[in-house]
């Protein structure tokens, strides 16, 4: 494969969750050119642990529903494989103890654990466990157009998972 | 209890019901031979006995994941991504990819266009499914797409016109009735062009009046330079083959040539197109016109209409075009709420005041005017012969007749044919000597061509050049270029037919109107010209009124029938909505009435050529 059609192929994957009341968590993945044309979308219906979930997960509870539950699902059904994966939700770090693929989470403010690496402009940490992934970002900066931004596509992803609820649970 | 104490023990006692018992023995001594038995350790027995409650069931629980359902959708750049041959890479594959230039992209820099404003793509009122819906939802803000690596601008919209990009983006039938001079074609062709990269369409067919094809070949090249654009011309045979010819992004045609060739063409090889955009859309107003019918009669996936007077005259040109967009059945009849609403619906008008505040103003002056002695005297023959001549016509006389001396007396007071005076050449004279020293450049407009050939002749000083219809259409261009580049030519003389559309002439800083045309708009339209975007200058309009005259009347007129139309319609925004003379009007500027029943008929001139 030609070093310029790997540059196209490389796609980033956008995850984010909302809360929705009452029902529990519904989770969005996106997958993105390099140029941040969207390739593919998959989301979730609510997800809602039950009490002794709750009591027996404690602190560990939104990790394992957003990182482990939703996330493993929706990375395992995108057709698109994404290169790396932007979560905007700490929690949602514990995703990369179950794929293979980098996971990086967007936080301006700084994040208190892992590696750090900038790109498109933004921060992005890394799970403890897995400092390589850092070098896998570094070296692909150069990939991503320089007016990239990475915060933006969480938008696009909540706004699409709240077109999502309101069409699927009104 | 396991001396461990570990859970797998606990767990194993867990399946034996076991409590404590309290055991009681009592040991006494007895004065016999069995004393020495007693120095054994006794042995209790054990046996099993059933309880009397049931135990309860003890609690079980192992991990197990939440049943869930995904919703997808896999876009059009994704599909072609997954048919690609080369797209099964694994993230093995992506590993091995070490490219040293990692730090190019600078924090700050990228922080800085974070805080630009977002343009999103909004799903349109008719996207029903919720698939449809995300396609809109995800797609990327147009200020980021477009100023990725592969769409490159040559200058930034402005947020007015990205919001016109997107709406049109996300829409079948679209009218965009910006007025003249905010980017029509810009936002349209930047529409086209998202279109065909997010490949939602493939085929593109615009139709547009004669004189502005190189207009639009112009602009393609200049905002989608990477679009091939094919204009259908030539012989029969020759149109006949481009029109049928698949693989042709897009195809640009005007008018003329749509309604004379398409017709023509059997059903079973007509063309399909996946996207049609009528450029100068009112040249469909009346539903009935065969241009009207062809237009409609094209296969098509999407319809655009740009116009800047959408309606110029009556309502029913608007049902036109929403019958062309499909928005309306064939022959409806919507009353004015349901025009209005349609209205919100599927047109986007923007005005210059709305949108461009920091735009130069534009400064309207009348030069009143009073004819010279022989103008006056050849004008007073001509409109005292004239009457006497309608009144001699008794029930005769049409609105033809009355028209035609109107337009005698007009010529008058452009020049008298006989000895060639006109103060409007003297005046406009005085103007141009002014304008030229300061390096400046005008725009003439004239209802006759004959009108401004007499003009070249008389004002050679300033290098006028002419574009009209009498130019051949290869020699426009031309012309357009010397009058923008060269800066010894200081007046371009126009016709309202010609030059009133659709040209970007926005580095002539002076507009005359030497005669008036019979519409508002079109004189709107042609004042635009100049005064539209990339304009740095307020734009001057000189509109040249003889005292006295039939122009003083007309204008009265036209002023009268605009704010009557401001107040029922309620108008703030400065539209050049039209108002063309009606037959009762006419007559009823030499006082005598109309006769039969032309007097709703609108009447006036085709546009001059």
């Amino acid at each position: 494969m030609s070093a310029n059609r790997i540059s196209e192929q490389f796609s980033l994957g956008f995850m984010s969750a909302l809360e929705v009341d009452g029902r529990g968590y519904v989770g969005g993945l996106l997958v993105t050119s390099r140029s941040g044309r969207p390739l593919e979308f998959q989301c979730t219906t609510p997800v809602k642990p039950d009490r002794t979930q709750e009591i027996l997960y404690g602190r560990t509870l939104r990790a394992w529903v957003l990182g482990e539950l939703i996330g493993s699902t929706l990375f395992s059904r995108v057709s698109i494989k994404p290169d790396l994966i932007v979560v905007y939700d700490k929690q949602m770090l514990e995703l990369r103890n179950h794929i293979q693929t980098p996971v990086a989470f967007l936080d301006d403010v700084g994040a208190d654990t892992g590696t750090s690496h900038s790109m498109g402009g933004r921060q992005l940490y890394f799970h403890p466990e897995h400092p390589d992934d850092s070098d896998f970002v570094e070296n692909r900066a150069h990939l991503l157009p320089g007016e990239a931004d990475l915060q933006e596509p969480m938008d696009r992803v909540r706004e699409a998972l709240a077109e999502t609820v309101r069409t699927v649970l009104v | 209890m396991t001396d461990d104490g570990s859970p797998q023990a606990l767990s194993n006692i867990s399946h034996i019901a076991c409590s404590a018992a309290r055991l009681s023995l009592s040991v006494g001594t007895a004065a016999c031979g069995f004393n020495s038995a007693l120095q054994r350790v006794p042995v209790p027995d054990t046996r099993a006995s059933p309880l009397i409650t049931p135990p309860p069931l003890a609690l079980s629980w192992r991990p197990h994941n939440i049943p869930m359902k995904c919703i997808g959708l896999t876009l059009p750049e994704g599909i072609e991504l997954l048919a690609s041959p080369e797209a099964e890479k694994t993230a093995s594959e992506g590993m091995r990819l070490c490219e040293t230039d990692s730090r190019k992209v600078s924090a700050e820099k990228a922080k800085g266009h974070c805080r630009r404003k977002r343009t999103h793509v909004k799903p349109p009122p008719g996207a029903v499914s919720l698939q449809d819906r995300l396609f809109y939802l995800l797609q990327p803000p147009l200020e980021t797409w477009l100023a990725g690596q592969e769409l490159v601008l040559p200058f930034e919209p402005f947020p007015y016109q990205y919001e016109g990009i997107a709406w049109l983006f996300a829409r079948h039938c679209a009218l965009l009735a910006d007025e003249m001079g905010l980017g029509k074609t810009m936002q349209a062709i930047t529409g086209i062009r998202l279109l065909m990269r997010a490949a939602q369409i493939r085929k593109i067919l615009l139709i547009c009046p004669k004189p502005l094809i190189p207009n639009w070949k112009r602009e393609f090249r200049l905002w989608a330079e990477e679009l091939p654009v094919v204009t259908v011309e030539g012989n029969p045979a020759h149109r006949r083959m481009l029109w049928t010819m698949p693989g042709i992004p897009i195809l640009i045609a005007n008018y003329e040539l749509m309604t004379r060739d398409l017709p023509d063409i059997p059903d079973e090889d007509r063309p399909t197109f996946d996207l049609l955009v009528l450029d100068e859309a009112q040249r469909i107003k009346n539903r009935n016109s065969l241009t009207a019918q062809v237009a409609r009669s094209i296969d098509r996936r999407r319809n655009w209409a740009l116009t800047g007077t959408p309606m110029e005259n009556r309502p029913e040109e608007l049902v036109s075009l929403f019958e062309f967009l499909d928005v309306v059945p064939p022959r409806a009849l919507p009353n004015a709420r349901q025009l209005s609403k349609l209205a919100d619906e599927h047109i986007l008008r923007r005005t210059k005041n709305l949108v461009m505040a920091d735009m130069p103003p534009r400064i309207d002056r009348d030069a009143e005017l009073q004819l010279s002695d022989a103008q006056e005297c050849a004008y007073r023959t001509a409109e005292d012969e004239g009457i006497v001549q309608l009144n001699e016509l008794g029930g005769a006389i049409t609105v033809q007749h009355v028209f035609e001396l109107v337009l005698r007396l007009k010529q008058i007071t452009n020049f008298d044919p006989l000895t060639g005076e006109s103060t409007k050449l003297e005046r406009l004279t005085v103007d141009m000597e002014e304008i030229a020293a300061s390096g400046g450049k005008a725009i003439l407009f004239s209802q006759w061509t004959k009108s401004l050939d007499w003009l070249a002749e008389r004002l050679q000083s300033f290098n006028p050049l002419i574009y009209h219809g009498g130019v051949p259409a290869k020699m426009r261009e031309p012309v357009l270029d010397r009058f923008r580049e060269d800066p010894d030519t200081h007046l371009l003389l126009m016709s309202y037919g010609t030059g009133a559309v659709g040209l970007n002439l926005q580095y002539a800083g002076y507009v005359f109107l030497f005669d008036r045309w019979w519409n508002p708009a079109v004189e709107d339209q042609a004042i635009n010209r100049a005064h539209r975007i990339g304009q740095k200058n307020p734009v001057i309009v000189t509109r040249f009124i003889c005292a006295n005259t039939i122009e003083e009347r007309i204008d009265r007129i036209l002023r009268e029938k605009r704010a009557l139309f401001e107040s029922i319609l309620g108008e703030q925004d400065n539209d050049p909505v039209s108002l063309s003379l009606n037959a009762d009007e006419i007559f009823g500027l030499f006082d005598l009435k109309a006769r039969g029943d032309d007097g709703a008929r609108s009447i006036g001139p085709a546009h001059a050529a």
